[in-house]
């Protein structure tokens, strides 16, 4: 195959498209993929701050048969893994999975030691930093995001219950939302990117066979013909036009 | 004078067959070069392989890239290492289908193991090496996979070529004819 004038022209052509196509393919997938998951990252905290936003009234009022059913609710939704609020000892005061009520949140675990690290805790964090990607026990690729509930002013200055005002953080959100439509996705995009690659391998291959065909193998054809012809008889026909 | 000349026929005699024989000489040993040449490619393309088990287990054994970080400063963010490593696969693509197309016969093939190992070590910095290593791998692939074919068709080429050129040397005593 590589001896052949065909093989000379089809290797290196065919192997210089498709591998440029397919590494073209692999940073384009890589770059999605990294979109993807910003977009993923800023949806993820974008409805975390919906449902902090919702359950203020609740919080502000200390209603806690409220905030309860808003957090069942939304746990109930689907795509979402889990959701809880926790105080700032790290024990869990409102879950969608009531088996974990009042259970004490490891400040080492992930998600949690991104501020817990050092001495004093971080209060601010970047969206990004705040986010953590993880596979649940049921196998499921999950990403959370940890949304701190900070302190305002008609916190601490409420009628009902009062925080002091030196205490920035009063608990945190931590809402997990499952990674399966983002994986659909991806796989989605894989597979249109194998097709395309293979597409274009075939378009090459076909469009440089067919050149070679007609512009080099046929007249080189022809002209053997001609010339067994002329060999064999005397009156040989008019030679072939290129 | 006609032992005179038949002394003369003798030595111009004797004459051509040591050129004819340092001739061969030179047949064979340019044959055994281009022999050794040919593996180049392929010994580049195992260096990467080499190279890319390295990258695929982490570089373990270099510095974390935190610490380097430090020293040099922050790197590159991937998007622009990603649009070098576009840029450079594509020049050494044409580069290689330029060279093949004249027939010359040049020894890059190291160097663009360097230049690979480098995009590894940037990515492996930039802490973003495992969604781009698929990318570098698969352009390692593709460059070596085209200079090896080009240096193993140029040596086949030209090792058929001076196995002609032995063979019309060994029937007739005669340098080949040049083309």
């Amino acid at each position: 195959m590589f001896a052949t004038l065909a093989g000379k022209a089809l290797v290196p052509v065919g192997l210089a498209v498709t591998g440029f196509m397919v590494v073209c393919c692999l940073i384009l997938y890589s770059v999605i993929r990294e979109d993807f998951h910003r977009s993923e990252i800023v949806y993820a905290s974008n409805l975390a701050d919906t449902i902090l936003k919702s359950t203020r009234y609740a919080m502000h009022k200390s209603d806690r048969d409220t905030l309860a059913t808003i957090i069942r609710n939304v746990g109930e939704q689907r795509g979402v893994d889990h959701i809880r609020i926790f105080n700032k000892k790290g024990i869990v005061r409102f879950s969608a999975k009531p088996g974990e009520l009042d259970r004490q949140v490891d400040k080492n675990a992930e998600g949690c030691i991104v501020c817990h690290q050092g001495a004093v805790p971080v209060t601010n964090l970047g969206t990004m930093q705040q986010a953590r990607t993880f596979r649940n026990p049921d196998g499921l690729d999950v990403i959370a995001i940890t949304a701190p509930i900070y302190n305002e002013p008609d916190c601490s200055s409420a009628a009902c219950h009062v925080h002091l005002p030196g205490q920035k953080i009063l608990g945190t959100l931590d809402i997990g939302l499952s990674r399966a439509e983002h994986a659909r996705s991806l796989a989605m995009l894989r597979i249109q990117m194998i097709i395309f690659t293979i597409m274009s391998l075939i378009i090459t291959i076909g469009g440089v066979t067919a050149l070679l065909r007609k512009n080099l193998f046929l007249p080189v054809q022809r002209m053997r013909n001609y010339a067994d012809i002329s060999t064999e008889k005397n009156d040989a026909p008019d030679p072939p036009s290129h | 004078m006609t032992g005179m000349r038949e002394h003369q026929l003798s030595a111009d005699i004797n004459e051509t067959r040591d050129s004819a024989d340092m001739l061969r000489q030179e047949l064979k040993k340019e044959i055994n070069r281009l022999n050794r040449f040919s593996i180049r490619g392929i010994l580049a393309l195992a260096l990467f392989l080499g190279v890319s088990i390295l990258a695929w287990w982490g570089f373990v054994f270099l510095p974390a890239p935190e610490a380097v970080i430090t020293l040099l400063g922050k790197p590159p963010t991937a998007g622009i290492i990603s649009i070098v490593l576009l840029l450079y696969t594509f020049s050494a693509i044409i580069l290689s289908l330029s060279r093949m197309a004249s027939g010359l016969e040049h020894r890059s093939s190291f160097s663009h193991v360097g230049y690979l190992t480098a995009f590894f070590l940037f990515y492996y910095y930039g802490k973003s090496l495992e969604e781009n290593y698929w990318a570098v791998f698969g352009a390692g692939i593709t460059i070596l996979g085209i200079e090896s074919y080009r240096i193993w068709t140029f040596c086949a080429e030209s090792i058929a070529q001076k196995k002609e050129d032995l063979e019309f040397v060994t029937r007739t005593g005669r340098p080949p004819p040049q083309e």
